[in-house]
């Protein structure tokens, strides 16, 4: 028996807060990424602080709590391109799994 | 620095982990790209269909491991630092489903050795996190492990070695149940002992462990060699009425809880 029709047989109901937590689950450990000694998580905050700053090289504290001194542009390069890809691809497949309802 | 996976497997008389074992290894080559090592014995090994690990090393198991539906043989995984071809090593269930690369990441994490100390479950977010006991730690789990041939490490898997060997005392002192060996709560105590008594961030793998718990179904979208999407039944218990919910799931690594599910994802 195919999914689709399992699903039809057992009157099964697309759970809405399951499928946001299983992608939050996949996307979140795809935002982190090891660069300049670090390890990085690329959110909003991270992102913001390397775009406010304006040395060349500054510190920050990685997702281990370990101060790290990095190439300031860099990094934010690394973080923004990594943010963008991700969230692209989460909210694809966020569209998709919402057209399925 | 040689990567690689390592797999123990050793067949109980319900469960043929030898050939989740191959099965797993084929996702590893295809989506890790890295060689696996099975630690098995002999008898297990009969049930091969005739995948090619890249090496198999043959040991004694130690069957003196009782669960409800027989003897289940999960002791002796301290022996994965010495047993280990790999100058770096993955070390990972048989009942592991993976299903993207992330798993490479863990080389980037860890300096010495890092394993889970959370975890999620598929159609059950707010499911609590498991303890020892109420007096004592948040589970470690042993499902994923990467570690590197270091000093460090080498003294992380002598502890292990050691709880195990005490694992009734360690029992009686952090009040869990000591009847049923698990690697976890060995896992648990020995890295905590090894860091002196405590949890260094450095050794967690930081993103969550996903399990399929045994109340919930995975069955897959295709019959594809390396399918990636799933659909994940639930039944869900409402005002003493069973409602059944699904999600779909894609690309993601999950650890099967449930063995005989496993195997129908396998097959």
């Amino acid at each position: 028996m195919d999914t689709t029709t399992l699903i039809l047989e057992a009157k099964a109901r697309f759970n809405h807060n399951a499928t946001k937590a299983y992608l939050k689950e996949k996307y979140e450990s795809k935002l982190i990424i090891a660069e300049q000694g670090g390890l990085w998580k690329a959110d909003n905050i991270t992102i913001t602080l390397l775009s406010a700053l304006t040395n060349e090289r500054v510190v920050l504290i990685d997702t281990f709590g370990n101060p790290v001194e990095v190439n300031r542009q860099e990094l934010f390069d690394s973080l923004s391109n990594t943010y963008n890809s991700v969230m692209q691809e989460w909210h694809a497949e966020w569209k998709n799994l919402e057209g399925n309802r | 620095m040689i990567r690689g996976a390592l797999l123990f497997a050793f067949n109980s008389g319900r469960y043929d982990y030898y050939r989740m074992a191959e099965e797993t290894a084929k996702r590893i080559n295809h989506f890790l790209n890295l060689p696996v090592t099975i630690v098995t014995d002999e008898k297990s090994r009969t049930s091969s269909t005739g995948y090619n690990f890249d090496k198999i090393i043959i040991t004694e198991p130690d069957k003196n491991n009782l669960r409800d539906w027989g003897v289940w043989i999960n002791k002796g995984r301290y022996q994965a630092f010495e047993l280990s071809p790999y100058d770096e090593t993955i070390l990972v269930d048989t009942d592991y489903m993976i299903n993207s690369n992330k798993l490479l990441k863990t080389f980037d994490v860890s300096i010495d050795f890092c394993c889970h100390d959370t975890t999620s479950f598929l159609m059950y977010p707010d499911a609590p996190q498991e303890i020892l006991s109420a007096y004592s730690f948040k589970t470690l789990w042993a499902t994923v492990v990467t570690f590197r041939k270091t000093k460090r490490a080498k003294q992380i898997f002598e502890c292990l070695e050691m709880v195990q060997k005490n694992y009734d005392h360690y029992a009686n002192i952090h009040s869990f149940v000591g009847g049923v060996y698990r690697n976890d709560y060995a896992l648990t105590l020995a890295l905590r002992i090894a860091n002196g008594h405590t949890v260094l961030p450095g050794d967690i793998i930081p993103w969550n462990l996903v399990h399929v718990g045994k109340k919930t179904s995975v069955y897959k979208n295709s019959d594809l060699p390396f399918n990636t999407e799933y659909t994940v039944l639930f039944d869900n218990w409402r005002r003493g009425k069973i409602r059944k919910e699904y999600a779909i799931i894609k690309d993601m690594d999950f650890h099967v809880m449930n063995k005989d599910n496993f195997m129908e994802l396998i097959l």
